[in-house]
């Protein structure tokens, strides 16, 4: 009896250090239509199992799981300046980055980090909202006498600030020289003063294209994996304003002191091959980092997951990426926190 | 208006659901300066009444007069009706003293005025010392009284009273019956009192009306109440009853002869039968017993004692006669006190007027 | 007698009775401590520790202290005119070299929050002084040479209010103000004053959602306490309805409502109350932020509300018209009093809640509706300067302890009743 006790005991004890030896990923991402999107792209196809939680951005998670030294976490999606604050701080392990670091279109940010993809703050509106002159270029969104009616735009202030300076006639490739003077952030804030009057604030994705579609706006700022949504998948009449789009990077890290590191190395390194970023961009219009991605999808088009051609609206691709900045996450890691409460002020007042 | 039609309740019907009515039909004149109490079981319709007088509740159909007066449309604040609650309603945030100028206040008397008043008031309740403190911080007695003062303080027509003593304990209870009629008797005002506690009825009032199912059983003066009740109801209500059953043999005038079922004839009062041959309870009040007495009686029987209690002042002793063992007699516990033993035969005999040949029901 | 009195009374078996009774108690003393401890060990781990360990970081500077401990000692002797000495110079270039990735990241971010810019700078020269030997001075060129802000006395000045490992910077921000190099205080720059506004907006809100919720609140407790049980059971779910929904699905229903062309604009328009071109902005502002948070936040009201009056016998008001009140005097002065308990209560929580609320601002405040939550929630996140969130959080835990003692002073905490 007792014998037979030992064995179950033991067997059950193998059977927990085997399981351990093969444990679940954690994988954390947005949530919403980018995260399914990334599922369908990759992680559904990945030979081991991967949990996926979602999370509101930010460090704060990692860095309190990582202070705790109860790291629960082993791959994480962030934006640029996380990755470079978080690398910085030691809350992410560095990964090896000779096989992409030759073929991506900017960065990486850090030492920590590996590709994922671009999403783009994009300006916006629907076609039936102007029946006559359509706006073309940035400085049309800022232009509210010859296209009246609201704008609706996030509540923080990346973005807002760089387009505000291309619509004053700053070139895109000096928008960030000026931005470090404190003339030029002036200068910005004095361009949004001529739209204050007529801007409403969202906060949440889904907000602007509600906006939109229910004419609560006229244009507005918005994801543009989210417009592509809009028109792609339900056949929204909107159009892009692709002037001044201002380019985001997003980024995979694996936490220090995950449990599951060797593995989550494995995984990033599938995760951000070619193959992978562009299944992301066959569910949703964000934009591979890798210039070999692009490629794929290049190749494949008709690429969207509902046979049309998806180059059109992403941003990476070669018409649009002339129009657009590809935002400084180094300004932002620097500039960020004092910018922010200037908007807030700005705001609020 | 007569001085009997202080209060009149005309016709009055009450239902709170359509379907049910809690008063059927009552009619009741109060005359002024009297101190009349609606005694009944819970649910007989008596708070009810009070309520409708109050204002709290309005008649369904017929009127209720106030010296002359129908009010059913008068609010219950221009009434000038006073009022002691069940569990006394003192308002826990003001002191005693304010809680007796409050209807002074609201009625925009003089502030000296007030104050001679409320002193008046507190000292006629022998609390004169109490003023500051909070209702919660005096004791239940010193609460009904509290009560009683605030509901005289602006010198209303009319006091209404609900089972104001019901939480007090029984020895606080009588004081307290005392107290308010005392008080009823000084100042003479009408009062309308709600109890289901017999002897405080008896103790206190001019006029009872025992209610019972939305109807007045009997309303008379608490001794006829007592002596002669008209209903098999009110004799059970009204104090300890003796009942034995049986059928009617015969009627002559005023008395008639009951059988019982163990074949016994009683000779009793004529009150609510009709005819030979109709079912009858007997009512007979314990003290009305004697036990062995030499002197001459219409009923005499023989009894064996079952149980004998000591109560101090007197013995209860029940016994078995006419096949019935429930048979109550109250034994004085005086020097010439007899000697009973549980199980001893006694002769027991009662005068025939003292038997009451009621409807069994 | 006399020896009873000195040595107190004792028991039948001359044990002295405080003792004896020590002994007796001492049981039930323990049982009952074990009985509360797991709830203790609980609120320790889970409240005090990190209360506690959130409010030493709002005064804690000492990490940036220990990654360069000789910059700083040297740099005391700074005059703050012009740029520093070589001796500063050549102590930071080591400072900086030797320091590990992670050491000099971490710093970099705090000093950062002093001045924007050094984040990047440091971040720069720690790649780019490996070039550099450490016998290869003097430095000051060399690193002005790698990034000019090297050359910017404005940064070095910046250094200076973080000498201490104790510092009160972080309150100072959190009302707009801030050490100069010499640690006077002095005012934040214009554009950058946000904190004290907030903080008025936050109160501002606050009380207005608390007095709605009253408002809103005393006539639907007063109806649920006297009803009877079968409708009052109905209503109280009427109640208790948005409470079981979820927060962002009524966030959104209300956008819905209140957007410029929503239902109740449109509604207005149609009932030609207002013009097609002046419809209200009831939306992604202060106003849309009370309206939402006074719905979210009824309940709360409600019920501490609810259990009072059910408590407030009938017969008070019976005997207040007794005596000759008219309705109107009748509830302001029996019947208002007695629910001042709940009335209270419920104020207490719901501005207790609202003070510190950040989603429904974060959603529906848009342009001036956001409070003292959202940028506490801002720097935790997004700029990890936690020890600002720690200062904003603190200064919020001392509002309300202040409250919660003038409370105390004016109606007597034993007076609040949650049911």
């Amino acid at each position: 009896m007792i014998k037979k006790i030992k064995i179950a005991f033991f067997s059950l004890l193998s059977l927990a250090v085997v399981s351990s030896a093969y444990a679940d990923l954690t994988f954390v991402s947005w949530g919403g239509a980018y995260t399914a999107a990334q599922q369908k792209g990759y992680i559904n196809n990945w030979s081991g199992k991967v949990n996926v939680e979602n999370y509101n951005g930010g460090l704060g998670e990692v860095k309190a799981q990582v202070e705790s030294g109860n790291v629960t976490w082993d791959v994480v999606d962030i934006l640029p300046d996380q990755g470079v604050t978080g690398c910085d701080e030691g809350l992410f392990v560095k990964l090896d980055q000779s096989e992409f670091i030759d073929d991506m279109i900017a960065g990486p940010v850090s030492e920590c980090v590996a590709p994922q993809i671009f999403w783009a703050y994009t300006a916006f509106y629907s076609k039936s909202a102007f029946p006559g002159k359509k706006p073309k270029t940035i400085k049309d969104f800022f232009d509210v006498k010859k296209f009246p009616g609201k704008r609706a735009i996030h509540t923080w202030a990346n973005a807002t600030i760089e387009m505000a300076l291309v619509a004053d006639g700053v070139k895109k490739k000096d928008v960030y020289k000026v931005m470090s003077t404190q003339e030029g952030i002036d200068r910005a804030f004095a361009k949004l003063d001529t739209i204050k009057d007529h801007v409403i604030f969202w906060s949440a994705g889904a907000k602007p294209l509600e906006m939109i579609s229910s004419g609560e706006a006229v244009m507005a700022l918005a994801y543009n994996g989210r417009i592509g949504a809009a028109i792609l998948t339900d056949g929204k009449d909107f159009d892009y304003i692709w002037d001044a789009t201002v380019l985001e990077q997003e980024y995979l890290a694996i936490p220090r002191g995950s449990k599951n590191e060797a593995e989550a190395r494995k995984f990033v390194a599938y995760a951000s091959s070619p193959e992978s970023l562009a299944g992301v961009t066959k569910h949703i219009t964000y934009a591979p980092m890798r210039k070999s991605a692009l490629k794929v999808v290049q190749k494949g088009e008709p690429w969207f997951h509902n046979g049309v051609d998806v180059l059109p609206h992403v941003p990476t691709s070669k018409k649009i990426i002339k129009k657009a900045i590809i935002a400084d996450p180094m300004w932002w890691a620097d500039n960020g926190a004092e910018v922010s409460e200037r908007f807030g002020a700005w705001k609020g007042n | 208006m007569s001085i009997k039609e202080f209060v009149k309740f005309d016709k009055v019907d009450k239902s709170y659901d359509g379907e049910v009515l809690v008063v059927k039909n009552l009619n009741l004149d109060i005359s002024k300066g009297e101190f009349l109490t609606m005694l009944g079981p819970s649910g007989s319709g008596k708070t009810t009444c009070l309520m409708m007088l109050a204002g709290f509740e309005t008649p369904t159909n017929g009127e209720i007069y106030l010296e002359g007066q129908p009010i059913s449309n008068i609010p219950p604040n221009k009434r000038g009706i006073g009022m002691v609650f069940q569990n006394y309603a003192l308002f826990p945030h003001m002191t005693v003293k304010e809680n007796l100028m409050f209807p002074l206040e609201v009625r925009k008397v003089e502030a000296n005025e007030i104050e001679k008043k409320v002193k008046t008031a507190l000292d006629m309740v022998e609390l004169g010392e109490f003023g500051n403190r909070m209702p919660l911080q005096l004791s239940g007695g010193q609460q009904q009284r509290v009560a009683l003062a605030r509901a005289l303080v602006f010198e209303p027509r009319l006091v209404l009273m609900d089972e104001p003593l019901g939480a007090l304990d029984k020895n606080l209870r009588e004081q307290m019956q005392y107290e308010i009629k005392h008080i009823h008797e000084n100042i003479g005002i009408t009062v309308v009192y709600v109890t289901h506690d017999q002897s405080e009825a008896l103790t206190m009032s001019n006029r009872i009306a025992v209610f019972n199912e939305g109807k007045i059983q009997q309303i008379s003066s608490p001794d006829v109440l007592y002596e002669k009740p008209n209903s098999s109801f009110v004799a059970q209500f009204i104090g300890e009853n003796n009942q034995l059953n049986g059928k009617v043999t015969s009627i002559n005038g005023e008395t008639c002869v009951v059988e019982t079922d163990t074949g016994e004839n009683i000779n009793a009062l004529k009150i609510n039968i009709n005819k030979v041959g109709d079912n009858s309870l007997i009512s007979l009040r314990p003290e009305r017993v004697y036990i062995n007495s030499k002197e001459k009686f219409d009923n005499n029987f023989d009894a064996v004692v079952k149980e004998l209690i000591y109560l101090g002042d007197h013995i209860r002793t029940r016994l078995e006669i006419c096949g019935n063992d429930q048979f109550i007699v109250k034994v004085p516990n005086s020097h010439i006190g007899l000697k009973l033993s549980e199980g001893s035969s006694v002769k027991l005999s009662w005068k025939t007027e003292d038997s009451r040949a009621l409807e069994a029901r | 007698m006399s020896e009873i009195t000195n040595s107190g009374i004792l028991t039948t078996d001359g044990i002295p009775l405080k003792e004896s009774l020590k002994k007796a108690e001492r049981k039930n003393k323990i049982r009952a401590l074990l009985l509360v401890a797991p709830l203790l060990l609980f609120i320790f781990f889970t409240f005090v520790m990190p209360i506690g360990s959130m409010l030493t970081r709002s005064t804690d500077d000492s990490y940036i202290n220990n990654v360069f401990p000789k910059t700083f000692k040297v740099y005391q002797k700074w005059d703050r005119v012009g740029l520093p000495s070589e001796e500063i110079y050549a102590t930071m270039f080591l400072e900086v070299k030797q320091a590990s990735g992670f050491e000099i990241g971490k710093a970099s971010t705090r000093m950062n929050y002093a001045k924007s810019g050094w984040k990047s700078m440091i971040k720069k020269s720690k790649r780019k002084f490996k070039k550099i030997s450490e016998n290869d001075g003097p430095f000051k060129d060399k690193m002005i040479e790698v990034d000019k802000k090297w050359g910017d006395p404005e940064y070095w000045l910046a250094l200076g209010v973080m000498v201490d490992p104790t510092t009160y910077e972080y309150y100072l921000n959190s009302f707009d103000k801030k050490y100069d190099s010499e640690k006077n205080i002095i005012d934040q720059p214009e554009e950058r004053r946000i904190y004290t506004k907030t903080w008025i907006k936050t109160f501002k809100v606050s009380i207005l959602v608390t007095f709605f919720c009253l408002m809103l609140g005393y006539p639907i407790s007063y109806l649920l306490a006297t009803l009877p049980l079968k409708y009052s059971n109905l209503l109280m779910i009427c109640v208790l309805l948005p409470f079981w929904t979820s927060l962002l699905v009524r966030i959104v229903v209300w956008m819905v409502i209140l957007q410029q062309k929503g239902v109740f604009n449109n509604f207005m328009v149609i009932s030609g109350l207002i013009a097609d071109e002046n419809r209200w902005q009831l939306m992604y502002n202060q106003t849309g932020t009370i309206i939402v948070m006074t719905q979210i936040l009824l309940p709360f009201m409600v019920l501490p509300l609810y259990s009072v009056m059910k408590t407030i016998s009938p017969n008070y008001m019976r005997a207040a018209l007794n005596l000759g009140a008219s309705p109107l005097h009748a509830f302001w002065k029996i019947y208002m009093p007695n629910s001042v308990p709940g009335i209270s209560a419920g104020g207490m929580l719901v501005f207790v809640i609202a003070i510190g609320y950040f989603i429904t601002p974060e959603l529906v405040g848009g342009k001036d509706g956001q409070m003292i939550g959202n940028w506490i929630g801002y720097h935790l996140k997004t700029t990890l300067n936690w020890g600002l969130s720690a200062a904003l959080g603190g200064i919020l835990l001392v509002i309300m302890t202040v409250l919660y003692w003038i409370y105390n002073k004016l109606v007597g905490i034993e007076n609040i009743k949650l049911g």
